[in-house]
């Protein structure tokens, strides 16, 4: 995975590099906006992270410039100003995700694994956690290379579990991701689907864990 | 450790130094209803002397007339004098008992012949002029029954010559009157003059009073401007029709509002820019030291390195939450958007952004159950992002505090008129001699975890700001319940 990281402070800059060299990205460093102008512009990346405050060339105007040129490379904000209107701003833009310093580097990896996971179904391109493997191009399923039969909502609940693993997917979001399946004899309670897949899924190490009057959270058991 | 943010500027109501003066109005009440006073009293002694004049005038006519006609009345003849005084003429002479004409005939001047008092003669009578009458004042001597007492009079004297024989003689022709009915008379002009003068000046003053009120209504209309007004309103002052004086003052007021509001917009800036410079190392100290504990194998070096990276963490979470409190300032929440949100969707997007932390420090953090019914939305109106950094400062403490394997529930629900945000743990709780002081700046309930103090601090400013409150209890068993009590949206 390619992965272009433009920020000028250079201990968080080489901090980041090298956690991110460790989470198998090929990182290119920009430390201006200008650099990451032209490195998004002549060589192809998979995924941007951007700090705002950048100097030459802010991020917010890196950012317009690349959505011009590529409108689908997922692109993380790095910001110290989490005010709504700088928020809103960043999202305006085109970025996919916003973080906010300092954090936690196992959540940047998390968000960066989140977006390419997105990226790659966009592009039919299978996900995989644990023994589970999933191909979103043919909405079908494998446990341990055994494919299991899923009906249609019990296919997008897996996969919103599996594309948000880790992150807890609300109830809102099931209904919604629904709507337009309608399914006979199904009924609407969230918690028989849940039931079903987790028993298709209990040789696949992992685990659907029930968020109290929330919702549902995917993740890899522990091995 | 010192405070490291400037204390929350308290705006107050202080007294102006020196003492407030004599209000505007009254001074220029004194100074235009003085002088009319002043004019007022002159006129009325200068019409009381007028009118006295005037009645002197008309009596001592008078006087005369009856004196030349009582001199008509006496004609001489030979030596002698031929008195023609009929008792209708003397009646007529002492018509008004309450006001009697007193008369005295003497010839030689002195030598009294004929009337019913004696009268003062005039100063000296010897050389009167013929045919010319002398007025002046004296009184009656008190030996009369009429009058007791002496009785001041106005007494008319006409020197007449008696004959034109050789050695011409002359007589003297007295009229009195009592001078008590000639004051009560000027004193009646007097009044009568100064009733409608009175009535004017009593107009007047109303008119003055009303003309100041208006004048200085610009005035007060500023004043109600300026004290009607949010302390964090620094719009200029409005003053439409303003005489020239205020709008100087009006100008002024909104010079100097124009610079508190740079003022705050430096702040703000400053707040910004801090948060800039302070996160960007700070994550940069973080992640650096997330790769040496990676790499490093020594266990002491490795201890050392756990409390810097603890210590870093400890201070971007304390940067993050002077910032937030920063913002919580009432200047600064002013200025922020104010929306109208779903307290219910909020939370519940918070608590699941939580979960996995939750799920890692081996807690259960999740929502009341609603049985799968469609959750309710809890309108409520303020900024979305200062609420939802205080309740996420909750669940941060219930993380913090409440210990391995508890329960955090997170609840919201109406009551009436107002939104209820719910809290609780099933972990120590917070004894409740404690607990207002818990909610102090800097203050922790214990010296386990990473809070800096800061949280419930910035969960009560935020939540006060919105008109709400914040209050601890116990939870069932035990553990700690935070509820924020907030108005619901109209």
């Amino acid at each position: 995975m390619k992965l272009l990281l433009a920020e000028d402070d250079a201990l968080l800059a080489d901090a980041l590099s090298t956690q991110l060299r460790g989470a198998g990205f090929q990182v290119a460093h920009a430390p201006n906006g200008a650099v990451a102008d032209y490195l998004l512009e002549r060589e192809p990346q998979d995924i941007a992270v951007l700090d705002l405050g950048l100097p030459m060339l802010d991020g917010l105007s890196v950012l317009q410039k690349l959505r011009a040129r590529q409108p689908e490379l997922p692109v993380i904000l790095l910001t110290a100003r989490d005010s709504l209107n700088d928020r809103v701003a960043g999202l305006q833009a085109g970025a996919d995700d916003y973080v906010t310093k300092p954090f936690d580097f196992p959540e940047l990896l998390a968000r960066l694994q989140a977006l390419l996971r997105r990226s790659q179904r966009r592009q039919g391109m299978a996900s995989q956690v644990g023994r589970l493997s999933l191909d979103e191009g043919a909405r079908r399923a494998w446990v341990a290379g055994e494919s299991i039969e899923l009906s249609g909502r019990e296919w997008t609940l897996l996969s919103l579990l599996v594309q948000q693993q880790g992150k807890v997917v609300t109830k809102e979001q099931i209904h919604a991701a629904w709507s337009d399946e309608a399914e006979v004899g199904g009924g609407n309670a969230i918690e028989v689907y849940v039931h079903r897949l987790r028993r298709k899924t209990d040789r696949a190490g992992v685990n659907i864990r029930t968020v109290r009057g929330i919702g549902y959270l995917l993740e890899a058991e522990a091995s | 450790m010192s405070l490291p943010i400037a204390p929350t500027p308290q705006l107050q109501m202080r007294p102006l130094d020196g003492q407030a003066g004599v209000s505007l109005a009254r001074q220029l009440l004194l100074w235009l209803l003085l002088p009319q006073l002043v004019v007022w009293l002159a006129g009325g002694v200068a019409s009381y002397r007028l009118a006295s004049g005037y009645v002197n005038q008309a009596i001592d006519a008078s006087l005369l007339q009856a004196s030349k006609a009582l001199a008509r009345q006496l004609k001489p003849i030979g030596n002698g004098l031929l008195i023609d005084f009929p008792k209708a003429a003397q009646d007529i002479l002492e018509a008004d008992p309450s006001d009697r004409l007193l008369y005295t005939v003497s010839s030689p001047p002195g030598q009294f012949i004929l009337g019913n008092q004696s009268l003062p003669l005039p100063e000296n009578f010897e050389n009167l002029p013929l045919g010319e009458p002398q007025f002046y004042s004296g009184s009656t001597p008190a030996r009369d029954a009429h009058t007791p007492s002496p009785q001041a009079l106005r007494i008319a004297a006409l020197r007449l010559s008696l004959g034109d024989g050789p050695q011409p003689s002359t007589m003297l022709v007295q009229v009195a009157r009592s001078s008590a009915n000639r004051e009560e008379l000027a004193q009646k002009i007097l009044v009568d003059m100064l009733l409608p003068m009175s009535a004017l000046v009593l107009l007047l003053t109303l008119l003055v009073w009303a003309g100041i009120r208006a004048g200085l209504s610009p005035l007060h209309r500023l004043r109600l401007q300026v004290e009607g007004r949010a302390p964090t309103d620094l719009a200029p002052l409005q003053l439409a029709s303003a005489p020239r004086e205020l709008w100087s003052l009006a100008n002024a007021l909104n010079t100097l509002l124009a610079a508190v509001q740079s003022n705050v917009n430096t702040q703000k800036r400053f707040i910004g820019d801090a948060a800039h410079q302070l996160r960007t190392p700070l994550a940069g100290l973080k992640s650096q030291t997330e790769i040496a504990l990676q790499s490093v194998s020594d266990p002491a070096l490795r201890v050392r390195l756990e409390r810097v990276h603890e210590s870093a963490t400890r201070s971007a979470h304390l940067v993050n939450q002077l910032l937030t409190l920063a913002r919580a300032e009432p200047e600064s929440l002013m200025a922020q958007d104010r929306q109208r949100f779903d307290l219910a969707r909020m939370a519940r997007l918070l608590t699941a952004e939580l979960v996995p932390r939750a799920l890692k420090l081996n807690m259960d953090l999740g929502m009341d159950e609603d049985d799968g019914a469609v959750a309710q939305p809890v309108w409520v109106e303020g900024n979305e992002l200062l609420i939802r950094e205080a309740v996420s400062n909750l669940i941060d403490n219930a993380l913090y505090y409440a210990g391995d394997g508890a329960q955090i529930t997170v609840s919201v629900h109406c009551t009436g008129r107002r939104a209820r945000l719910c809290v609780s743990d099933n972990g120590p709780g917070i004894p409740a001699p404690e607990r207002e002081r818990a909610m102090e700046r800097f203050v922790r309930g214990t010296d386990i975890g990473n809070g800096c103090g800061l949280g419930l601090a910035i969960v009560r400013e935020i939540i006060e700001r919105h008109g709400g409150t914040v209050s601890l209890a116990d939870a069932i068993p035990h553990g700690l319940q935070v509820t924020l009590d907030l108005p619901l949206a109209v």
